[in-house]
């Protein structure tokens, strides 16, 4: 199979810091891959880097064969970016958002038409094809945005947080159309905070943290069977101890205190760890089901990979 | 080569263009109506020919170079930092085109846009005072070369301006004063002996003097020499606009 982006020993650095650290990384063509890290990690620096945003001191990268320095508008033609933050064009209607694109790709005018209405059309923003996007709300930006990655039909589509300040039922949606969309053999490359958003779509996963890669993996080995909740037991009296068989649960409490914390528990498990407690006789007052965020994961995730 | 990109990018410059008219293209007209009106009525006749030409006809090809200037220094400088403002710039950056079919693009954009200028106010100047270019191949080069230049010289400073005000400095403190001193209003040979060395040092009265000479057969002057100036000066500011670009100069981090 093809590599449609390789990364090879990237680097770069703003002044004394370094952004991104020698990261090398392979996506083949049709995989869908997910690039995950904290704030600030190199997600963003890295997919710039990848686009022609954003220079680099070391290493190279090609996407479908072409160096991004070297050959930039082969690279660039294969590529349909949506961004973080929006950057439409202020002086054109929302069609002619992605009329301009679909020229500044080299898409003749009559192709770039039917493109474009069919964009529109799948995307359900037809409606709005005369007004400014200022006139459109958060959902539709983000429906416009693809849009516009992939009215010049991209090989490899990138995509920088795409569901951040989307709705349930928009990000669902969205969702949807990009598996569509890979299942049709599109390359797709994501970055997301949300853990959930990577398991559910991508087959690949790579961590990043301080600008360097500490975890790549198929999606499945990396997430599958980990905990995703903390779970919160109160109890009438303080614990002293922990009943026995529930130490390997990363279980943590106070004896100060009425609570113990599981991080490291499964749902499945929450009947036995009540079972034994109560064995005890610790009467519970409450419990509380918290989702991790993403940071506690990538925290187990990276302590787990830089101190093995 | 992109054409088809390059084109939507000077398709897209005149659109902008036209989404602005009111602050582009009516307020130089209006300005000029109204030099011609004070210059034309009130104080004209009492203004002696200079060097055999008369003082409204000396003052038309002047007022479209002011113009000119002026359309194809703010339309670049303006759209490119407008793109830098709110980063719609990397639509195109992310796009297959070269560092050259972007500069060309916006550099075109002003000419249309100088062109479009210039050729209303000659219209008006025809109207009113019934002067029309003696050489019409010679006034739309100078016209074009002169847009073209001042238009690199827009983008480089639409590159290094960090604000909207930063932006307004050198059409305030570089480009009026060159314009004014360059021989708009009058004959710079009339202006005192000791402010002679400036007059030789500026640009502007190299140009507006040749522009002069390709619309008014009685004006004396070494169009040539000053063509070849202005071939120049225009070379050097596309080269500069160009490898701005290509280095990513506040373009890609």
């Amino acid at each position: 199979m093809s590599i449609a982006l390789s990364i090879q020993s990237l680097v770069k650095r703003y002044g004394d810091f370094t952004a991104v650290d020698h990261l090398s990384l392979d996506v083949p063509e049709g995989e869908f891959f997910g690039f995950l890290g904290p704030n600030g990690a190199g997600k963003t620096t890295t997919i710039n880097a990848i686009v022609g945003l954003v220079t680099f001191q070391e290493g190279n990268i090609r996407v479908c064969g072409h160096d991004v320095a070297a050959d930039y508008r082969k690279a660039r033609a294969c590529i349909g970016l949506a961004p973080q933050e929006f950057n439409f064009d202020r002086y054109l209607t929302i069609r002619e958002v992605l009329l301009y694109t679909a020229g500044y790709f080299g898409v003749p005018a009559k192709e770039a038409k039917s493109r474009a209405d069919l964009m529109l059309r799948q995307f359900d923003l037809t409606s709005k094809r005369d007004v400014d996007y200022t006139k459109l709300s958060g959902g539709m930006k983000r429906r416009l945005s693809l849009a516009r990655a992939l009215v010049h039909q991209p090989r490899v589509l990138i995509l920088d947080e795409p569901t951040a300040g989307v709705d349930v039922e928009l990000r669902l949606e969205l969702w949807d159309a990009l598996s569509t969309l890979n299942r049709e053999g599109l390359t797709i490359i994501l970055t997301t905070h949300y853990l959930e958003e990577a398991q559910h779509l991508c087959k690949r996963i790579g961590i990043i943290n301080h600008g360097r890669l500490v975890a790549l993996d198929q999606t499945e080995s990396m997430i599958a069977g980990r905990s995703q909740e903390r779970i919160l037991l109160e109890f009438e009296a303080p614990v002293q101890a922990l009943p026995a068989g529930l130490e390997a649960l990363g279980a943590a409490w106070d004896p100060t205190t009425r609570t113990v914390t599981f991080s490291e528990a499964l749902a499945s498990d929450l009947p036995r760890i009540l079972g034994a407690f109560e064995g005890q006789g610790h009467r519970l007052t409450h419990v509380d089901v918290q989702r991790k965020t993403l940071q506690d994961v990538f925290l187990e995730l990276t302590a787990r990979r830089e101190n093995p | 080569m992109n054409l088809i990109g390059f084109q939507t990018l000077v398709t897209r410059e005149i659109k902008r263009t036209f989404k602005i008219i009111n602050q582009v293209i009516w307020p130089p007209l209006i300005s000029t109506l109204l030099y011609l009106f004070i210059f034309g009525f009130s104080l004209g006749r009492r203004i002696q020919d200079i060097d055999g030409v008369p003082y409204l006809e000396f003052l038309i090809p002047g007022l479209i170079v002011m113009s000119v200037v002026e359309a194809s220094f703010s339309e670049s400088s303006a759209s490119l930092f407008q793109g830098r403002f709110t980063n719609s710039i990397q639509e195109l950056l992310v796009a297959p085109l070269s560092y050259l079919e972007m500069v060309l693009g916006y550099v075109v954009g002003s000419i249309l846009r100088g062109l479009i200028i210039g050729n209303l106010i000659m219209a008006l100047g025809w109207l009113i005072v019934g002067v029309s270019p003696a050489n019409w191949g010679l006034y739309l080069l100078f016209m074009v070369l002169i847009s073209a230049f001042f238009s690199c010289m827009g983008l480089v400073m639409g590159l290094v301006a960090e604000s909207w005000d930063q932006l307004s400095i050198p059409g305030t403190f570089v480009i009026t004063p060159l314009v004014f001193l360059g021989g708009v209003f009058n004959s710079p040979r009339l202006l005192p002996e000791n402010l002679q060395p400036f007059i030789n040092a500026n640009p502007l009265f190299y140009l507006i003097d040749g522009f002069r000479g390709s619309m008014l057969a009685e004006w004396k002057a070494p169009i040539m020499s000053e063509l070849f100036f202005l071939v120049l000066l225009t070379t050097f500011g596309l080269i500069l606009a160009m490898n701005l670009f290509r280095s990513g100069y506040k373009l890609r981090a």
